[in-house]
């Protein structure tokens, strides 16, 4: 067993020297790395296949009772400051890899299927594979540094993927914000990590909270400052993980190609944020004021996703504002003190919006045959319909995934929300009635999204409404309303003139099921998607036994879950599916049956529907304080550059040279007098302090 | 063997080649580039020969010393020597000057004179690394600027001989300074010497050195840039073309920081003690005031360059920071700059020679044609904005962690300076990311595309950004091979910088001792 601890590094490298291996032959030998497409990609998925099957086998000898393990190497040294990087193995990493290795094969099995006919298949894999190393290196991290290392590496892969297609405009507007927003975090993350290692003298995560709470209770260091240091922390995950107010690049990220969507910005990079906050936790749970800000902020970001994701009409988008609603309650699960039901959400959810994904893809590609590759076109609800008929398999295992995120019995999703309710209820009523509410919405709005999307008539061959979203997409391009974000704001003239969009009609008058390759990894979801769950009941619960707080031992955990009440159970999980179930019908009675109109509802409460459609104009404030902000003033600084300093220096030289009198000295020869002066200077003026 | 003059050789022999350069039989402009690259190469070899075998690692004094007398009426020296600030910075300099000669490949105007011109800038700027003598350091600063001009002013863009002229007034003017504060110091008390470490040794009323501390820094501030002498850059890299641009870069401007760390740190203790907080302060505003301008230029070189200042501020810090940590990070980014720093200005050369425009709103979807220029841009930009795994961010990592467990300051201050870097910090992807969506992103430009022939990079170009990109990665991934080779001298010279700081010797209040000025404070 020893063994595979000590070739721990492995699944690390194996991924990254693929990555490297394509790159390098796309840079020296494009045109032969293209043509061996499939070779490459049958590498890079074996390479994550090998590294899945090491981490599965960790996580087994992790159940079965193997001691934490730590390699570590000194890496940078100054002095007394030494700096160790490496790898660290406990439960928690073990949990993390397995949900890592497994999503990203069975992404990169697909992106197969879904890249088949992309000149960047290639350049894909390399990425995806860069990614899965970069992810697996920042959970494996044994300190708060590497962390950051790798926190930044997966933003960079993300900014490649979401910018995949830069030929789009808004993919390119799309990967940037990504990037910049999450430095935004990153910002909040290094100062925290600063002054941490300022106050304790410390990267490691057990040090740190251990002196920390030494140094406030010894009264060395204020609590506001112990408060603030924590938030700054909390900065990065707020980015990652797509808290409000770092929010907003999330469901513009969807410019990249889907399967990264279903990776990264789904299943593992967005949560991330939960992992550091989990691994932070002893930092944390020592600073009171702090915890509460990560329950608001996630309780508050919950609420703004799913109320957003209800008017989405683009499907993808629809999916990313949930991921957010859903992040926060991960972050609120966190806050509220509920750590392993916060970790148990983020593995049901990555599972299951995963599938998700995957199967918006699915449905977006079975789209792209009739409609064309227009992104506008393709990927709103308002043309699709009926698709169940076409795309059997692909309705299916959406249905089990709106099913499990809405919160039905016994899909994963049931069990973990469950618990974050439970544990929220008992912190404090506030957050679970936010979560109550939100999952009623949740189940509203996913169920819209099934309801229009798979049943009902096919519409994608409707003109009118053809040309009413062309029309809707034009306006905005025209007009500048807002600077091209997002799918439903692509200019199509340049699409069709870069390839992507070759025909601006597709070939054929109906979807189709999508490859075996697509399917697969689907289908292979679908099932953790359903059982996965069964591991945290609360009656029996294997996953809060394996994954607690680092501050409680597993005897307590294992008391804590004897006490399991079957009475309260019983109504806060009625009450749940309940609240659910009215969603649902909700969602039925609108898009499935027609008998209530949802057009009357938005024009009745007007208000609040441009403000969900608007995304709560976060994006308008944003673009006009900061964006437009930072643009003026940058100008601005740039004019004093230029015509204040420069402008100084340049009218000095001009006297200069008008008088002549600089050059004069020189050209007649009486540069020696002229050193003579300098040289007196010096020597009256070394006389003077000399003397002195 | 073991008095073979080392150093000598290593600088004499670029000068020396290039004299051949008049008269050896060249008809279509090839023999004299490869005979400039073989040159480069050879003393490229030499330099690492050296250092590897002759240079004790763990040794902070100067090493390979060499010293004759060559005017003794003037008591000038002919003494050169290495230690681990100048070390480092004499491989750098190797390293990027060969790779600029390869770099200039396609140069046809007066090919002989560009070359010898190069050559002669080779020997230059690694005297001024290695000389030990004052006046010596005047004259070869002064001399490295000759050749400097000339590849301005003859190749440069439109506004050369503007740029030219702006930056042989601001340097000479600068570098008028070094000879006053040097010719003070060598007169100053019973002794007369210019050799730098008897200077070093001599005790100064703290008077006087903070009035040669400010001469220096004067000279100095023009060189690196500081704030607010910082104007003849952009004109003269703005005009410059890829290779002396590389040198501008990569070379010269770490002059600036070496001369910074040699004559001011380590020759005035006490005078740094008291100037070190202003430059801590210069050192926040050249890292935001710069990012905020290269945000807003529209000129690709002019915006790298502002780029190029911003992370100057970096080095200021570091240097200020009175740990280890921080000079040590000062160090590293100075190399990790001038190599970063080459990449991005050889690649935006590599464009314009495409495109031939600097203008961003002229470009515009360049990335379809030409993929592998733009791979190698992302790549030099994600290293230039800090990404782990990159020499940059790892130097500056070392200058966050160094200044803000620095003892010599308040926390106050030390609080507002983290913050504002750290804002830097946010600022340097804005401009370069944008740089890169308006360059290689989007739609192509049909005007563009139109009158010009967008081809992708050779294989020269291709492997001079792999030269340039392997230390950059070596350095980010494993830090330390290039830190323990020159941590023995910063760790001395940070122990006598502590001493010179008074309250830190006594340590009678250990939370707050230095006192910053009230700018930092408000």
């Amino acid at each position: 067993m020893e063994a595979i601890y000590q070739y721990a590094w492995l699944f690390h490298v194996l991924p990254l020297l693929g990555a490297m291996l394509v790159g390098l032959g796309l840079i020296s030998l494009s045109q032969l790395t293209n043509r061996l497409r499939q070779n490459h990609a049958g590498g890079c998925v074996s390479r994550l296949g090998a590294a899945m099957f090491l981490s599965c086998a960790l996580l087994w000898s992790q159940i079965q009772g193997h001691a934490p393990y730590t390699h570590t190497l000194e890496w940078a040294a100054a002095g007394s400051f030494h700096l160790n990087m490496g790898y660290t193995i406990d439960h928690l990493t073990a949990l993390m890899l397995v949900i890592v290795t497994t999503v990203a094969f069975l992404v990169m099995v697909y992106t197969d299927g879904y890249m088949a006919h992309d000149s960047g298949y290639v350049r894909f894999y390399a990425y995806l594979s860069l990614f899965s190393s970069s992810m697996l290196g920042l959970v494996v991290s044994p300190n708060l540094v590497q962390v950051y290392i790798f926190w930044e590496l997966v933003g960079m892969c993300s900014y490649l993927l979401v910018g995949f297609w830069y030929d789009r405009k808004a993919a390119a507007d799309a990967c940037q914000k990504a990037f910049v927003v999450n430095r935004v975090g990153d910002f909040g993350l290094l100062l925290g990590i600063l002054g941490l290692y300022w106050a304790t003298g410390s990267f490691e995560f057990d040090i740190m909270g251990l002196r920390l709470q030494e140094l406030v209770q010894s009264g060395s260091l204020s609590n506001f400052f112990a408060v603030v240091l924590a938030i700054l922390v909390f900065l990065g995950p707020v980015a990652k993980s797509a808290q409000f107010p770092l929010h907003v690049w999330l469901p513009d990220a969807m410019e990249g190609p889907t399967p990264i969507s279903a990776l990264i910005h789904a299943a593992t990079m967005v949560a991330a944020g939960v992992f550091l906050i989990a691994r932070m936790y002893p930092v944390f749970e020592g600073v009171p004021s702090a915890m509460n800000v990560i329950a608001f902020t996630g309780a508050f970001t919950a609420f703004l996703g799913a109320t957003i994701a209800i008017t989405q009409n683009d499907i993808k988008k629809g999916l990313a504002y949930s991921t957010i609603s859903q992040l926060g309650y991960m972050v609120m699960a966190m806050g509220v003190g509920a750590y392993s039901a916060g970790l148990f959400h983020l593995m049901t959810h990555a599972y299951f919006k995963a599938m998700l994904f995957l199967g918006s893809g699915s449905v977006i590609h079975g789209m792209e045959s009739v409609v064309g590759h227009d992104p506008s076109l393709a990927q709103d609800m308002r043309m699709m319909g009926g698709l169940r008929k076409y795309m059997p398999i692909t309705a299916i295992t959406f249905l089990i995934g709106c099913l499990a995120i809405s919160g039905i019995p016994p899909f994963a999703g049931f069990w973990s929300k469950d618990e974050i309710l439970a544990n929220a209820f008992a912190a404090n009523p506030v957050f679970w009635a936010v979560g109550y509410l939100t999952a009623g919405i949740t189940a509203f709005y996913m169920f819209r999204m099934y309801f229009s999307t798979f049943e009902g008539n096919f519409r994608g061959n409707e003109t009118e409404i053809r040309h009413k979203l062309k029309s809707e997409v034009e306006a905005v391009a025209a007009g500048y309303a807002t600077p091209a974000f997002g799918p439903g704001a692509m200019d199509t003239r340049e699409l069709a003139a870069t390839g992507h969009g070759h025909d601006a009609y597709g070939h054929s008058k109906y979807p189709h099921e999508s490859a075996w390759t697509m399917v697969l990894p689907l289908v292979a979801l679908a099932v953790p998607s359903v059982l996965i769950g069964l591991v945290g009941t609360p009656y029996a619960n294997y996953f809060e036994e394996f994954i607690h707080p680092p501050s409680e031992t597993l005897t307590e955990v294992v008391e804590k879950i004897a006490e399991f009440n079957q009475t309260e159970f019983l109504i806060m999980a009625g009450s749940s599916v309940g609240i659910s179930l009215i969603g649902i019908t909700l969602a039925a009675l609108m898009y499935l049956q027609g008998k209530i109109n949802p057009a009357a509802i938005a024009a009745k409460i007007n208000p609040l529907y441009e403000l969900s459609l608007n995304k709560w104009y976060f994006d308008d404030i944003y673009d006009a304080v900061f964006v437009k902000g930072l643009r003026r003033l940058a100008r601005q600084v740039m004019e004093v550059d230029f015509r204040v300093v420069d402008g100084a220096v340049n009218l000095t030289g001009f006297f200069t040279l008008v008088s002549g009198e600089g050059l004069k000295y020189l050209e007649n020869g009486r540069a020696q007098f002229y050193a003579l002066i300098v040289f007196g200077a010096v020597l009256c003026l070394v006389i003077v302090f000399g003397v002195t | 063997m073991a008095d073979f003059p080392w150093l000598t050789t290593i600088i004499l022999f670029p000068i020396a080649a290039s004299l051949l350069i008049p008269v050896l039989p060249d008809k279509d402009g090839k023999t004299v580039r490869w005979y400039s690259l073989i040159v480069g190469l050879i003393d490229f070899a030499l330099i690492v020969y050296v250092f590897s075998s002759r240079y004790d690692f763990d040794n902070p004094e100067l090493q390979l010393v060499e010293s004759y007398s060559w005017i003794p009426q003037l008591d000038l020296n002919w003494s050169v020597g290495v230690d681990g600030i100048s070390m480092p910075l004499v491989i750098l300099t190797g390293f990027i000057t060969t790779l600029a000669i390869l770099a200039a490949w396609p140069v046809t105007l007066k090919p002989r004179l560009f070359y010898f011109l190069i050559l002669a800038m080779y020997g230059g700027q690694i005297a001024v690394f290695a000389v030990q003598d004052m006046l010596l350091f005047f004259l070869v600063w002064e001399l490295e600027l000759v050749p400097v001009y000339f590849l301005l002013s003859i190749w440069g863009g439109k506004k050369r001989q503007y740029a030219a002229t702006k930056f042989i007034l601001y340097t000479a003017g600068g570098s008028l300074f070094i000879l006053i504060a040097a010719l003070m110091m060598g007169f100053y008390g019973d002794t007369v010497t210019f050799d730098m470490r008897s200077l070093a040794v001599k005790d100064y009323a703290l008077n006087f050195q903070l009035w040669v501390y400010a001469g220096f820094l004067i000279a100095y501030a023009v060189k690196l840039p500081i704030f607010p002498l910082h104007t003849w850059l952009p004109d003269a890299h703005g005009e410059a073309t890829a290779p002396v641009h590389m040198l501008l870069a990569g070379i010269l401007l770490k002059m600036g920081g070496y001369a910074l760390i040699r004559m001011n740190a380590q020759m005035l203790p006490d005078a740094h003690a008291y100037f070190a907080p202003a430059l801590v302060i210069l050192g926040v505003v050249n890292i935001i005031y710069a990012a905020l301008t290269s945000f807003a230029q529209r000129n690709l070189k002019r915006k790298i360059a502002y780029s190029s200042i911003s992370h100057m501020g970096f080095v200021l810090i570091g240097i200020a920071s009175f740990t280890d940590l921080g000079l040590s990070g000062a160090v590293l980014q100075m190399v990790s700059h001038g190599l970063i720093g080459a990449s991005l200005f050889f690649l935006v050369g590599a464009t314009y020679d495409r495109t031939h425009t600097l203008m961003l709103d002229e470009m515009g979807g360049v990335g379809q044609k030409m993929q592998k220029i733009f791979a190698m841009f992302t790549t030099c930009s994600m290293a230039s904005l800090a990404l782990p795994g990159m020499s940059g961010f790892v130097a500056e990592l070392m200058v966050f962690v160094g200044f803000s467990n620095s003892d010599a300051y308040n926390p106050t201050f030390k609080l507002i300076v983290v913050f504002l870097m750290a804002v830097g910090v946010i600022l340097t992807p804005i401009y370069l990311l944008s740089m890169l969506r308006e360059i290689f992103y989007g739609a192509e430009n049909k005007e563009l595309t139109s009158h010009e022939v967008l081809a992708d990079a050779e294989p020269r170009e291709v492997f001079i950004i792999a030269c340039l990109l392997v230390p950059i990665i070596g350095i980010g991934l494993y830090p330390k091979m290039l830190t323990q080779v020159y941590d023995a001298t910063t760790l001395q010279l940070t122990e006598r910088l502590r001493d010179s700081v008074p309250t830190l010797v006594q340590r009678e209040v250990p939370t707050v001792s230095f006192r910053a000025p009230e700018i930092g404070v408000r």
